[in-house]
């Protein structure tokens, strides 16, 4: 029914993306996400989809984790697949009933998919191979607001918590006979139950703020981890922003 | 499918989200600071962000698909202003942890969900107050309370569809359009849930209606 969110699962291994410091595997994934997202060409974002793969070939993540994680992107990629060769103007293809499939529809659409694609492989080296508390504070040394990270780390926090709180209403629901369809009832049921667990998370909230406060919670977090970059995160970080950099700054030379 | 992946928008698009969606989240911030004590709302409203987000994660099974909850009018109804910092929350654990939305578009995405949740507060609020004066207290939250969360995803899409539009391409209108269309049924569903959430809290809890950091305390 509610399925958690399990990205670190396989944090603990070992390879070159988790030993990589996690403030720079922030910065420069991030820098190359944004740099295939802004390719304008297929050639190019083949080459970006290409080191997609080898990074995450690097992770050492298990293929199967891997392709449940990717596998959401395709939802929304699948349409512009399919209208795009149908809708951009352009070199003819064939035409069927008044449709007439373009080359340059296809490849924008194919594009669009690469570049998006990329993204998603490019996350979990990023996002998957550091524990995902580790990453919270990672963010915090990368100046993040205070409020923000704070907020980041009691939500990722509560949402086990409220995974299994609503699994026990639903079993419960379940017990008593109730089964989800898309009827007026059912939905009001539904809500209730959601109106259940606002409530109750509600007045957790209050709890938790008040033993925060017993705690000495001033708002400011402390934490135990430390940081520390060394020679081979300087040369790996340089190298990816490297690569995201001339994957902008090549074309145009050959082009002159 | 609110929430827009990578690899689709052009960089006029993705800047000016990120820029509008800081600029809300700073303001939204800035504001509840100057209300009260910020601190004592953070562990409620990360409590609350948390509640939603799992809320989000449930499937409905529509037609021959499923979908799941949006609910950004309920959070808007509840959360008042500090909807923004909820949602740009949910939106980025979404896009890290399952890979709903994408990295670069957080900015766009946060956007396009705050705005109809601010929006959505304000028909509820302003609805609300006139609707409890002719009919029953329960009533009136009921329809206000399915009127923001249908409208709230109704925008939602909307927004999406702009961005898309305005990213250039002629032809990601066709998309948009399919896109509106698959939703009419969320908003339906949409609406009936958080009108039925509404009536709920305001029997059971109705402190948590308009705003945590809101006047009606």
């Amino acid at each position: 029914m509610v399925e958690y969110p399990e990205i670190d699962r396989y944090s603990s291994l070992d390879s070159p993306m988790h030993r990589f410091d996690p403030r720079a595997k922030l910065i420069a994934f991030t820098i190359l996400i944004f740099s295939i997202v802004l390719l304008p060409n297929l050639k190019l974002a083949l080459i970006g989809l290409l080191a997609s793969i080898l990074f995450l070939i690097a992770s050492k993540l298990p293929l199967r984790f891997a392709l449940q994680h990717i596998k959401w992107v395709f939802l929304f990629v699948v349409p512009f697949i399919i209208i795009m060769p149908f809708t951009v103007n352009g070199t003819e293809i064939f035409s069927f009933y008044g449709l007439t499939m373009t080359y340059e529809g296809l490849e924008y659409g194919i594009l669009v998919a690469v570049r998006a694609i990329s993204a998603v492989i490019l996350v979990l080296p990023m996002i998957a191979t550091t524990r995902f508390d580790i990453t919270i504070k990672a963010l915090a040394k990368l100046k993040m607001p205070n409020m923000l990270v704070q907020m980041f780390m009691f939500t990722y926090r509560y949402i086990f918590v409220f995974v299994v709180e609503f699994q026990r209403t639903w079993r419960a629901m379940a017990a008593r006979g109730f089964k989800l369809k898309t009827n007026v009832y059912a939905l009001k049921t539904i809500g209730k139950a959601l109106g259940t667990l606002f409530v109750r998370s509600y007045e957790r909230g209050e709890r938790v703020y008040q033993a925060l406060r017993s705690r000495g919670y001033t708002g400011s977090p402390k934490t135990l981890v430390v940081f520390k970059m060394h020679v081979l995160d300087y040369i790996l970080a340089g190298t990816i922003i490297g690569f995201a950099v001339s994957l902008h700054i090549i074309p145009l030379y050959l082009h002159s | 499918m609110v929430h827009i992946s990578d690899g689709i928008l052009s960089l006029p698009v993705l800047a000016a989200g990120w820029a509008i969606a800081i600029a809300l989240i700073a303001v939204a911030l800035w504001w509840s600071k100057k209300k009260g004590n910020i601190d004592e709302e953070i562990p409620k409203l990360s409590v609350m962000t948390a509640a939603f987000f799992v809320a989000s994660l449930i499937h409905i099974p529509v037609g021959p698909t499923s979908a799941h909850f949006i609910l950004n009018g309920l959070v808007g109804v509840t959360l008042g202003i500090l909807a923004l910092p909820a949602i740009f929350i949910g939106v980025v654990l979404q896009a890290v942890l399952f890979q709903h939305g994408g990295i670069t578009t957080i900015g766009i995405n946060t956007v396009n969900m705050g705005i109809p949740a601010l929006i959505a507060f304000c028909i509820f609020k302003w609805g609300n107050k006139r609707g409890m004066m002719l009919t029953r207290k329960d009533l009136s939250a009921g329809i206000f309370g399915a009127l923001a969360g249908g409208v709230a995803v109704f925008l939602a899409v909307v927004f999406t569809a702009f961005s898309l539009i305005l990213s250039g391409k002629e032809a990601f209108s066709a998309v948009a359009i399919l896109l509106t269309v698959a939703h009419i049924p969320i908003i339906v569903i949409e609406a009936i849930v958080t009108g039925s959430i509404v009536v709920f809290l305001l029997r059971v809890k109705p402190e948590l209606i308009g705003g945590l950091g809101g006047d009606e305390k």
